[in-house]
């Protein structure tokens, strides 16, 4: 059993240490947490107009003599506040988890290193398995750091401390953006492993990247009739539950095509599932944890089996250390 | 026991149309030096690429040290050392963890040991904590060397060696190569286009043209027979016609 997880770790061991020293992949991960906290203080100045907002209003009331003790003060949900990083972590993560994915298999065909592991008495299993370890757990301490400091700044912006349950709720759209950006790590891997050229490696992820992170979720908001006006259509206009479903059931092939162009994005899976368990949507703010997830583990499913699907592609295919020497 | 440290049977590699390697049937002794003569393109690379498993035959047999390339693969690449042609290795690491990352992979007890006592055989010891990323190309290819040595392999395949390297870093690494034949009784099967370097290392040699193997003999017998090396390079220029003609 050693003999044969000592070269995973090796190659492993070998892959973290150099992602540590790659300067643009510490620059990029910086930029994340820079950009989410930027998000952070953005979402924590508009929860602040509106608490401004609410407070004259009610002053207001007060002042001309009204019984504003009827009014209910508003529910706050500390973890809405992270709606801007979740958003980050969509598009940056991504870009991350290609960048890191294409750097482990361009390191190798750039310094003709490859031919030099492939020839070791090690399986290809064990080389490729050494890599994705390495790939997960730089994507995994990017992402503990990136969500404990959105954690910290969520307290120190709320004033309050998050209870076991939002931690909790954290953990698991900590683990889904995890999974995520594994499968834009996998894509990376893969297109750099086995395009011949390099650079059309990095079109191709980007491509796709381009395609399902920003285009997919943009034409499926886009195309929502309930998006067509600020604050929804629906909403403006007063139309009542029951009548929404009625008017919809009209538009059932066209919302067909529309979900099929969202469900198409593994963005929007995650931004699904994450929207919910934080409470972002509100739909599910302030709503137990149990039915939000039951609800959306076809999100997670999706995730999953977009990644493993990617995992198997690597492990079928034989590698060609001719072609990954000559670049 | 069988005394053939690589052993080919009508061995092909084929891309589209083209045969890059034509039914090559060689075989290298233990202990021997080969030197694998031949133009650019004459197919020595892809050669060297299928006896060390890199690449996957079209056709015929290669076994090392009795392993098959194909079959046995894991088995044969225990026995095998490579350096391929300009060895770049990883930039930022020193080479001592150059050195542990490729003996760890290799199985190599003890390794640290290991990477001390080959640094020494190659008077290069004092490298060990320096950054690869600051050699020069002679030193490179002498830690390069030290990787493919580590796990104490049977055969050592070397890809055109001295390419690129200055007079002085060519002699050392010839040098090094025969005293690595000598002390550790390491086949040597090394790929060059040059005449010179066949003569004053191989103990034997085979030139390939056009993907065929067209002479096969001893240093000595080649040399009893033609003597000096400007002979040689008469004898190299005869049996490969064809280029020698588009090169006139």
């Amino acid at each position: 059993m050693r003999n044969l997880i000592q070269p995973v770790l090796t190659i492993a061991g070998k892959d973290i240490r150099d992602a540590l020293k790659d300067r643009f992949i510490i620059l990029m991960t910086a930029f994340l947490l820079l950009a989410s906290l930027v998000a952070l203080a953005v979402a924590a100045i508009a929860l602040k107009v509106d608490v401004a907002t609410y407070a004259e209003a009610k002053a207001g009331l007060i002042a001309l003599g009204k019984d504003a003790s009827t009014i209910p003060d508003p529910a706050f949900y500390p973890l809405k506040l992270l709606r801007g990083f979740v958003e980050h972590v969509e598009i940056i993560g991504a870009i991350i988890g290609i960048l890191i994915g294409y750097r482990a298999a361009a390191s190798e065909r750039g310094r003709q290193t490859l031919a030099l592991i492939v020839t070791r008495p090690i399986s290809q299993w064990q080389f490729l398995a050494g890599k994705v370890l390495a790939g997960t757990a730089i994507i995994s301490s990017g992402l503990i750091l990136a969500f404990v400091i959105a954690g910290i700044a969520v307290i120190a912006i709320s004033g309050i401390v998050l209870n076991p349950e939002d931690i909790g709720r954290l953990a698991i759209v900590m683990s889904a953006a995890g999974l995520y950006a594994l499968a834009f790590f996998l894509l990376g891997f893969v297109t750099a492993l086995w395009a011949k050229k390099l650079p059309n490696a990095l079109l191709l992820a980007f491509t796709v990247w381009l395609s399902f992170v920003l285009i997919a979720p943009q034409i499926g908001d886009t195309l929502d009739p309930d998006n067509q006006v600020a604050g929804g259509v629906f909403k403006q206009l007063q139309i009542a539950k029951p009548q929404q479903v009625e008017i919809l059931q009209s538009f059932s092939t066209y919302e067909t095509i529309r979900n099929g162009i969202e469900v198409a994005s593994p963005t929007k899976h995650f931004e699904r599932l994450s929207f919910a368990v934080l409470g972002i949507k509100d739909t599910y703010a302030g709503q137990p944890l149990m039915p939000i997830l039951a609800e959306k583990a076809s999100d997670l499913v999706w995730l999953l089996a977009i990644a493993l699907a990617l995992g198997l592609l690597l492990f079928a295919r034989r590698l060609d250390p001719n072609r990954l020497s000559k670049e | 026991m069988n005394t053939y440290v690589v052993e080919t049977r009508q061995l092909t590699k084929r891309y589209g149309d083209h045969a890059a390697v034509k039914n090559l049937s060689l075989s290298v002794e233990r202990g021997e030096v080969f030197g694998f003569l031949g133009h650019n393109g004459a197919g020595k690379t892809t050669t060297i690429h299928m006896l060390t498993t890199l690449l996957k035959p079209t056709s015929g047999t290669a076994l090392v040290c009795g392993k098959s390339v194909t079959d046995q693969s894991l088995e044969a690449r225990r026995h095998i050392g490579y350096v391929p042609e300009n060895v770049r290795l990883y930039d930022t690491m020193t080479a001592r963890a150059n050195l542990l990352f490729f003996a760890r992979l290799s199985g190599v007890e003890n390794p640290d040991r290991r990477i001390d006592e080959t640094l020494d055989f190659l008077e290069c010891r004092d490298l060990a904590p320096r950054l690869v990323g600051s050699f020069s190309k002679g030193l490179r290819q002498r830690i390069g060397l030290a990787q493919a040595i580590l796990h104490r392999p049977d055969v050592l395949f070397l890809d055109e060696p001295t390419s690129g390297l200055d007079p002085m870093g060519i002699k050392t690494l010839r040098d090094l190569i025969v005293r690595l034949n000598r002390e550790f009784g390491t086949t040597i099967f090394m790929n060059t286009h040059l005449i010179s370097e066949i003569s004053r290392t191989c103990t034997s040699i085979g030139v390939l043209n056009q993907g065929e193997l067209v002479f096969r003999d001893t240093i000595e017998k080649v040399t009893e027979r033609y003597g000096s090396e400007s002979s040689l390079e008469e004898l190299y220029l005869s049996v490969t016609p064809v280029q020698a003609k588009g090169a006139a």
